[in-house]
């Protein structure tokens, strides 16, 4: 290797999806605070954590994404009553299929954050960036990047007659 | 080109073309995004993005020029999508869509990256921030090329509006509203509005009075014709939205009636027990049950403080309000407290001897020092009438109607006691010489004097009452046929069981009832040097061993029980025990020997009593035998009824009582009901008379022709635990129960009374031990004062529903409880007070009438006032409460004024910041007033010095002089912080708003929204947002109050349409959407098997999309296409 070529560290990227309400506005209160965290995490806006559909977090990963944060408010105070129950539901049914999948489970987090608490949200995201850069990048097909990986062969396809 | 009307606005959109063109504009937001993130790297890379037509930036995007970059791109026709990075969506997500409503298209062509709070303020390093910010952009630019346009719903908002809270700032946001002709809901949980202001003396930094400011706007809230007070309510429940809440409150139980009750206060007077703590004046004085909570009250409405039930009276089996005459004792009215117990029976004078008294076993006093002597308060206050010989009552007026009572016991006294007193004339049939029944008649002289008796049945027969006695009634017809209306069985269990063993015929052998009765009747027999043997273990077994002894003989009790089973009373056998009667336990006869008479008599080893299921079924060892040689055998194994007349015409049990309905006491024939021990086997005193009571409530009902089931004869509240009452007294006076002092020889020779009365003194005190479990004692005066009958005991709270647009929450702040800083002494030392008490004491109609006193009443020389009380303190709340500064200021300046005391105030730093407040404080500097500055390490009563003996010393170090100083005061005051009420958390959950972390409600925005919530027409006014003082908290009133009128005014809003829809086509009807919704806006359509959201129900969560198998239900603003959109956009490129 030439001696120019630095190794660069892995930075993983964590996709998170947080609540209008309780999760979303704590991360801009740890702005406001101008608490400092990883830059890793990308937020995603929803109007409530049981929104999060499945299928949301399996897109992340098949996009790239090495970690997935879930954030909605603490039991008993959600905007919508229960919608947390639902997310806390389908995210113990997610963890249980991706562990199948051979997927770690600490990419995969649920988190209660009010929006009084700016400070959790610097924690969590640093403690999850963390976690994911030891676990290194997660290894799946990669789905085609056409801006940033090779173009791709242009296939022939047949059309039926 | 889109339409515009006159005024420039636009009024309809420009369809979506079929390319998309985005263009994206980057903000600097001055340095705040700039200084981090390199803008310019920004724009370059969204112009690469696919679909990206333009990419700006620019220094502050929020304002007009940069939101006529939008506009003027739009209308140019280089974008119809558009993309902001900069701040949060919360903060201007509604201005940027306005701008591109503004442009042309759909303000829903839109969306925000926010690269300031999450990039920009958040991140270290500029390189790390500046590919964040692409990564969020790609984002909002992949997911706006999926956006649709949408319509917003409007909703009309009702023009009602709720105001929570009562203290100055809802009472200024009520009379604000009401002003601009808008009907005001103002629900207050304390019985009076006035809030904290209401305590204060004078407030800062005037020194105006507070009460002359406060209760003119007091009464003109009252009064407003706009305004609807609900004072002793909460709010229970609140569903709903913006301009169509709907609200449940409840109207806790005032027991006084809104409508007839004028405010003369005669029954705050009339209370039996003046000695409630009292809140207002934080403890530090009293004041009655019933009461105002002070003199100037809106609406001048009192109100009963009653807990619940307090635990004697909800036990006694009569219904006799004993917390209620105890307490009129205590306050030495004693003919009222023997009125209240005639109010319910006749018998005061017999039950106050010989009532078994189940009131004491519940008595709360009981886990202290012992019980308190209910009982013989009862006695005492009978006794103290009976004394008096008052003159007779005059019979009320005649309703024309007759009652026959057959028997003369405690059921038939008291039955026809409350059937005269309601007008109906009542003749008792009594078989025995005398009336009185078991009381007269069994019940021993030494325990039940004959006379008391008598002049119980007086009580009924001066109301015109006739007695006949000796005459057995047997024929019910009869009553009938002679013009009675109604007839009362109540002939209790008058005949005795038999032993049915051997011998049971011999001369000397009597049953217990007719031994009793003799000796009662004036003819006992002789038993003087013989030997008398009690059959039974029951209390007329003992009462005939007792009263055997005291005619002379040697007396053996002979019980089937074992001690511990007998069923008489515990103290009854021992006392037995103690007058020399011999015990026989676990002993059966087998046969009286004897010829013509009695000789003696042959026991039985008694194994067992009850069997398996607790049925009476002896079992003998019938080979351990034992005889006793007497002279006489008294038989007391039982009593029965004697009904065997009325078995035609009424339905018997088996064991001969009479069948009658336990709820109304109704037999099978619809004019004769039967009540007491014929209804209920043997049983007690005032279970009779409660038997009794509830028939003559029966009897009324029925002659009056009113349906008997579901009415109520004793409304009763809960009974209030032991552990509560324990609880709310903090300390307890030691106050030894009195010692029953019986006197008795070990032979005692004659029947007179045993127990002796308590003297005045000794019920006085022992009254005083009351512990008041359930507040209100009942007593009845304040009812029996009322001169328009507006108290009424039996009352209970109500729920109203409220409709209402929009929400004002006003309820205010709680003081810190000194008690947590425990160096300060607060709780330990009594002369360490907190502010708020302090005020109370300086308030001309507090607990010392304006003087500065110490707790012994002395005035202090010096007073030191502790800054910072839980209040800017790690340990405790980090933030300024921001009034205390400036109300300690004003109370060392009246605290001087009053009592020429030397002041002393420990400050960190003097905090006076508002109009006029520099001035005050430099006014008080002129006084000499002594201000250190320093934070206060303790207060003790520890003195290292004369001078500091018997004072109080503040420990603290003089930061400016630079030594620790003790300085000697009698008085200290703490000023304490201002925390969030104690239920918040849970009010908060009640409005759906949110509570920040100290716990005060959180604001939209504390700069630029600072009265609305999170919540759509929920506002904030007042402390209940943050520590205030008086100033601040009117005008964020009129905020509040104005907000409230913006909406109201606009007459609709629109709603935010993320609501959720259904795709008909991709729907199977597979209902996993219908129970996922909390509110309840997703039904099948039955025909169709489609599901079908409600919009004006749907809040818009997302819930049910997230559930959908077949993605068929979507929510507008976030569906599947727009969310996987954006993740894919921020992975994608970085």
């Amino acid at each position: 290797m030439p001696d120019s070529v630095v190794e660069q560290p892995f930075e993983p990227r964590i996709v998170a999806f947080f609540c209008t309400w309780c999760t979303y506005t704590a991360a801009d209160l740890a702005g406001i605070s101008r608490l400092e965290y990883a830059p890793n995490v990308r937020v995603v806006r929803l109007m409530c954590s049981g929104r999060v559909d499945p299928q949301f977090v399996l897109a992340a990963f098949r996009h790239g994404a090495d970690g997935v944060l879930v954030g909605g408010c603490h039991p008993g105070d959600c905007h919508y009553q229960q919608g947390n129950f639902n997310a806390l539901r389908r995210f113990e049914l997610l963890r249980q299929t991706l562990e199948e999948l051979g997927i770690e489970e600490e990419r995969l987090r649920l988190e209660w954050i009010s929006a009084a608490e700016g400070d959790k949200v610097q924690r969590v995201c640093n403690e999850m960036t963390e976690q994911v850069r030891r676990l290194g990048p997660l290894r799946l097909s990669p789905v085609p990047r056409p801006h940033v990986d090779e173009p791709q062969v242009e296939l022939a396809v047949e059309v039926a007659p | 080109m889109p339409e515009r009307d006159g005024n420039g606005k636009v009024t309809s959109w420009t369809p979506p073309e079929a390319e998309a063109k985005v263009g994206v504009y980057v903000c600097h937001c001055g340095l705040n995004i700039a200084g981090k993130v390199d803008v310019d790297r920004v724009v370059e890379f969204a112009a690469t993005l696919p679909g990206v037509e333009v990419a700006r930036n620019y220094k502050f995007m929020c304002s007009d020029p940069g939101q006529d970059l939008i506009r003027q791109d739009i209308r140019d026709g280089l974008v119809n999508r558009v993309v902001v990075a900069s701040c949060s969506p919360l903060m201007h997500e509604a201005t940027f869509r306005r701008a591109t409503a503004d442009g042309g298209i759909s303000p829903f062509y839109f969306q925000m990256a926010s690269i300031r709070e999450h990039v920009s303020w958040v991140t270290a390093d500029a390189e790390d921030a500046t590919e964040k910010a692409k990564a969020l952009v790609a984002g909002a630019v992949r997911r706006v090329l999926v956006h649709e346009h949408l319509e917003r719903r409007k909703v009309p908002v009702h023009p009602d509006v709720l105001v929570v809270g009562g203290g100055i700032s809802g009472i200024h946001a009520a009379l604000t509203l009401a002003n601009a002709g808008k009907h005001v809901y103002l629900v207050e949980r304390e019985p009076s509005v006035g809030g904290h202001m209401a305590m204060l003396d004078k407030t800062f930094p005037t020194l105006d009075c507070a009460a002359c400011i406060l209760t003119p706007k007091m009464v003109q809230l009252g009064q407003h014709p706009d305004v609807e007070l609900l004072t002793w309510s909460e709010v229970e429940e609140v569903s709903g939205y913006v301009g169509n809440f709907k609200v449940r409150v409840r109207k806790k139980a005032r027991f006084v009636d809104e409508e007839l009750c004028n405010g003369c206060g005669l029954c705050i007077e009339s209370c039996s027990w003046q000695n409630v703590p009292s809140e207002f004046d934080q403890g530090l004085g009293t004041r009655p049950v019933v009461y105002m909570p002070f003199p100037q009250a809106v609406p001048r409405l009192p109100v009963i403080d009653r807990a619940g039930s307090s635990p004697c009276t909800f036990t006694c089996p009569a219904g006799i309000k004993a917390h209620g005459y105890v307490s009129l004792v205590r306050a030495g009215r004693y003919e009222e407290a023997f009125q209240l117990v005639l109010d319910t029976t006749p018998l005061v004078g017999s039950l106050g001897r010989a009532c078994y008294a189940p009131c004491e076993g519940e008595c709360t006093r009981s886990s202290l020092e012992g019980p308190l002597p209910i009982r013989r308060l009862k006695r005492f206050v009978a006794d103290a009438h009976y004394r008096a010989a008052d003159g007779k009552l005059p019979p009320p007026a005649s309703n024309g109607r007759s009652v026959a009572v057959v028997g003369s016991g405690p059921a038939g006294l008291t039955a026809a006691w409350q059937l005269a007193r309601r007008g109906y004339a009542v003749k008792i049939f009594e078989a025995a010489p005398v009336p009185g029944g078991m009381l007269r008649l069994t019940i021993p002289a030494y325990r039940l004097p004959a006379e008391v008796v008598e002049r119980d049945v007086e009580n009924v027969t001066t109301l015109g009452v006739e007695i006949a006695t000796s005459t057995r009634v047997d024929d019910l017809e009869e009553l009938r046929r002679s013009g009675f209306d109604a007839v009362l069985v109540a002939t209790g269990t008058p005949a005795a069981v038999s032993l049915r063993v051997p011998g049971e015929d011999l001369d000397g052998v009597v049953t217990g009832l007719d031994f009793l009765r003799s000796i009662k009747l004036g003819e006992p027999p002789d038993l003087r040097g013989k030997v008398a043997v009690v059959i039974g273990g029951g209390n007329v077994a003992i009462d005939a061993a007792r009263s055997a002894r005291r005619l002379g003989a040697q007396v053996h009790v002979v019980s089937l029980e074992s001690r511990p089973e007998m069923p008489a009373y515990a103290w009854e056998v021992e006392d037995a025990l103690a007058e020399g009667v011999t015990l026989h336990d676990s002993w059966g006869v087998r046969e009286i020997l004897g010829e013509r008479r009695v000789a003696g008599i042959r026991l039985k080893r008694c194994t067992d009593v009850l069997d398996d299921e607790g049925r009476f079924s002896p079992q003998y060892d019938e080979s351990v035998l034992d005889d006793l040689v007497c002279d006489a055998v008294i038989v007391a194994v039982g009593m029965t009824p004697d009904t065997a007349a009325f078995a035609s015409r009424l339905r018997l049990h088996a064991n001969k009582t009479i069948e009658a309905d336990p709820v109304t006491l109704q037999t099978a024939v619809p004019w004769v009901f039967a009540a007491g021990d014929v209804v209920l086997g043997p049983t007690e005193i005032p279970s009779a008379v409660a038997q009794g009571r509830r028939a003559a409530f029966m009897i009324d009902r029925w002659l009056q022709g009113e349906e008997l089931g579901g009415a109520e004869l004793d409304p009763v509240l809960p009974v209030v635990a032991h552990a509560e009452v324990l609880a709310r007294w903090e300390r307890h006076p030691r106050l030894e129960p009195l010692a029953v002092s019986t006197r008795f020889a070990a032979a005692p020779s004659d029947f007179a009374e045993l127990e002796p009365p308590l003297t005045e003194e000794e019920a006085r005190l022992s009254a005083e031990r009351c512990l008041d479990c359930g507040i209100c004692s009942e007593c009845g005066q304040c009812v029996a004062v009322c001169p328009t009958d507006a108290i009424d005991l039996s009352g209970h709270g109500r729920e109203v529903e409220l409709e209402v647009g929009t929400i004002v929450l006003a309820t205010g702040f709680k003081p810190f409880d000194a008690r947590r800083i425990t160096e300060y002494g607060y709780g330990t030392y009594p002369n360490v007070y907190t502010s708020l008490e302090v005020e109370r004491l300086l308030n001309a109609s507090g607990p010392t009438q304006g003087e500065v006193a110490l707790r012994d009443g002395t005035r202090p020389a010096a007073v030191g006032i502790i800054h910072c009380v839980g209040s800017r303190d790690v340990r405790y709340n980090a933030y300024c409460s921001r009034v205390c500064c400036m109300y300690s200021l004003k109370l060392a300046h009246l605290i001087r004024e009053r009592s020429g005391a030397e002041v002393y105030n420990f400050y960190i730093d003097m905090r006076t910041p508002g109009k006029g407040y520099e001035e005050f404080y430099e006014k008080l500097l002129k006084e000499g007033m002594h201000l250190i500055r320093g934070r206060v390490a303790e207060v003790t009563d520890w003195a290292m010095s004369p001078e500091e003996e018997g004072r109080l010393v503040i420990r603290v170090e003089d930061t400016l002089v630079g030594t620790v100083r003790r300085i000697p005061v009698d008085m200290v005051v703490l000023a304490v912080g201002l925390e969030p009420q104690g239920d918040a958390e849970d009010v908060r959950r009640l409005f759906n708003i949110g509570c920040g972390p100290e716990g005060f409600f959180t604001e939209r925005h504390p700069k630029l929204a600072p009265v609305s919530t999170f919540t759509d027409g929920v506002f904030l006014a007042g402390a209940c947002q943050g520590p205030k003082d008086i100033p601040d908290s009117v005008a964020q009133a009129g905020a509040a109050a104005a907000e409230a009128l913006a909406l109201i005014d606009r007459g609709a809003v629109e709603l935010e349409p993320s609501t959720a829809f259904v795709d008909a086509a991709a729907c199977s009807g597979c209902r996993t959407c219908v129970p996922l919704c909390p509110f309840a806006a997703i039904t099948l359509d039955e025909a169709r098997k489609i599901a079908e959201v409600n919009e004006v129900l749907c809040k818009g969560c997302g819930i049910c999309v997230a559930a959908c198998p077949s993605g068929a239900i979507q929510q507008h603003l976030f569906t599947d296409e727009q969310v996987l959109a954006e993740i894919e956009g921020v992975l994608a490129y970085a």
